[in-house]
């Protein structure tokens, strides 16, 4: 931008607004889409509200009769769960795929465009086609596939111990390929003099792994990990769509889902703004946590 | 020669926790072999959803249901198609997604460009504290808000209508961060240039900045409509009428109304799920390399 400053007064400014006029355009939209109904949500929390008017200022009743209601203790015990079960299972999983995408040279490209596959369609097709396998009937495949194997049939997601876990299986078999992929590519820039001079002073493969691999992947490691955190707080479609809303006694209910509900079948957007606004504090919170974590390590000099 | 070298490639892997030197050792050879077979298992995993919907969409409703470990039809009609495809209509709703996939192409496009531009090259006094901004909504996705977000859509009368599917993707953080990684990388004296010779700012973004960026468009056009292919949410709530439907409107309305009152059946679900992967699974065989070959900066989608 030096040229600038040689340019007169009416010129930088001239340039300025031109420069602006393009702008202008995309914050509109990020206006509109993103930070709008955000700012929209955090009002109509605190009022009072008939269809999606505002028809009175109500301070913290929304929260109060939010915290009240036995669907909403549900739906944010089944968002942890959600979360906890994500972290078992759809967290590791991409880290074993993606170091064995990384340590094999045979059939690579089958490997890893078959394994990426599922990340290539759709979730709701995908919410469907499970939906479909999780069949509980007696025609279904997966209670095929258990008589096969002589155990009794499951009532799959009509059981309340199991709908979460098989709601994360299904998210982890789309999202697993994608992220394997991410690792991978993470894993491919490590220097390889690194396990040479390792090997050199004697390092075993189990040491190789724990001193340099494991170092060189956390960064990536903790970003997909926060990130999967804030992504799965927001689980809404797969219930959705797989226990036509949550299931009849809500054991599937997530914090999205209920202000969904809140807003279309209640017809109270106030206390379905209070959820999502509770939703956002939470995912606030614990990104929050995570940069102050982050920073800590850092300040240690671990490289995070 | 090539299958040859590739049998014996373990000889000469030199990257990676192990290499040539550890597998001279038999029970690293073990090993390996079942690092191959876990992979397998994987890949097993991965395709055969998508394998069993391949055979089932096929299969006439009683042979569905007679034996389940059947995993080839009995015939291959191709008359099932056909048929799925009038029985719901599916004309319209491949034709409605590819509009509102091409509106979305020149939406994200368009407008992340021409901001990344702007904030990113032109960095207009005051533009940083937008760019803070939207790097902070970066971690949350508009799925949030979605419900404030439906009911100003509605206040604008535009429910039933495309236009908030298209622009909503016109404000993206991620295809912003790319467009602006991508930009800063153009030469200045190029824009310099163009600026003694008078022209102005949008003339140079679409005569000089987007012709040298085809790199990174088309590896956002390929995200963006594999992207808008599969929205359901926003489409779900913003389109009323059937014949505005999308494909995953479509699909998840076929999904909800099976019975007999519809005419709906499993076997017609299935071919219909089948026909929407298909395009979807075509792009992804065409652009593979664009797509897993992580050529986005921000590349981290959870």
């Amino acid at each position: 931008m030096k040229h600038i400053q040689t340019f007169p007064l009416h010129k930088k400014i001239k340039h300025g607004l031109a420069s602006w006029s393009l702008i202008i355009p995309g914050l509109l939209l990020f206006t509109f889409f993103v930070w709008g109904p955000l700012l929209f949500a955090l009002i109509m929390a605190f009022t009072r509200t008939q269809g999606f008017e505002i028809i009175g200022f109500v301070f913290l009743d929304n929260f109060k009769e939010l915290f009240s209601l036995p669907a909403f203790s549900d739906a944010l015990r089944n968002t942890f769960s959600y979360l906890g079960w994500s972290l078992l299972i759809g967290f590791i999983i991409p880290i074993i795929i993606g170091l064995l995408l990384a340590e094999t040279v045979h059939l690579k490209g089958l490997f890893r465009i078959g394994i990426y596959l599922p990340s290539a369609i759709a979730g709701l097709t995908i919410s469907i086609l499970f939906t479909y396998l999780f069949d509980p009937s007696s025609t279904g495949f997966l209670n095929n596939v258990l008589k096969w194997m002589g155990l009794a049939p499951l009532k799959w997601l009509e059981d309340p111990n199991l709908v979460i876990p098989l709601i994360v299986i299904t998210m982890t078999w789309r999202g697993a390929g994608a992220t394997a992929l991410i690792y991978l590519s993470a894993l491919q820039q490590i220097d390889t003099n690194f396990y040479e001079a390792a090997r050199i002073d004697g390092a075993g493969p189990l040491q190789r792994a724990w001193h340099i691999t494991l170092p060189s992947i956390l960064p990536s490691i903790s970003v997909l990990f926060v990130l999967q955190i804030i992504s799965v707080m927001q689980v809404f479609f797969e219930p959705f769509v797989m226990t036509h809303g949550g299931g009849a006694d809500r054991s599937s209910l997530s914090l999205l889902l209920l202000s969904y509900q809140l807003a279309f079948t209640e017809g109270r957007a106030d206390l379905s703004s209070a959820a999502t606004i509770v939703l956002f504090s939470i995912i606030a919170i614990l990104s929050l946590l995570y940069f102050l974590l982050v920073r800590a390590f850092r300040k240690k000099g671990y490289e995070v | 020669m090539k299958k040859r070298q590739e049998f014996y490639a373990l000889r000469y892997k030199k990257d990676g926790i192990l290499n040539f030197s550890d597998y001279r050792r038999l029970r690293y050879k073990i090993l390996y072999g079942v690092m191959i077979a876990l992979l397998f298992i994987f890949l097993l995993i991965a395709i055969f959803p998508l394998f069993y919907l391949f055979v089932q969409a096929f299969k006439t409703p009683a042979e569905m249901q007679s034996n389940i470990f059947n995993f080839w039809p009995k015939e291959f009609n191709l008359g099932k198609i056909i048929d799925a495809w009038q029985k719901t209509g599916m004309a319209t709703y491949f034709i409605n997604t590819i509009i509102v996939v091409i509106g979305v192409i020149l939406c994200a496009i368009i407008f992340n460009g021409l901001l990344a531009y702007g904030i990113g090259v032109l960095k207009p006094r005051g533009s940083k504290f937008f760019y803070t901004l939207i790097l902070g909504s970066y971690m949350i996705p508009a799925v949030l808000a979605i419900i404030p977000l439906f009911a100003m859509i509605a206040k604008m009368q535009l429910i039933n209508t495309f236009v908030p599917l298209w622009f909503a993707f016109g404000a993206n953080a991620f295809y912003f961060i790319n467009f602006k990684n991508y930009f800063e990388k153009i030469p200045k004296e190029l824009i310099e240039a163009m600026r003694i010779d008078g022209c102005g700012e949008l003339t140079i973004f679409f005569k000089l900045i987007l012709p040298l960026s085809k790199p990174i468009i088309g590896t956002i056009a390929i995200f963006a409509t594999s992207a808008a292919w599969g929205d359901f949410l926003l489409p779900n709530l913003v389109l009323r009428d059937d014949s505005m439907f999308t494909l995953m409107v479509k699909l998840f309305s076929i999904n909800a109304t099976m019975g007999t009152v519809t005419g709906y059946t499993p076997d017609l679900l299935l071919m219909a799920l089948l026909l929407s992967i298909i395009p979807q699974i075509a792009i992804f065989f065409v652009f593979q390399k664009q797509i897993t070959g992580g050529s986005l900066d921000g590349g981290l989608k959870g």
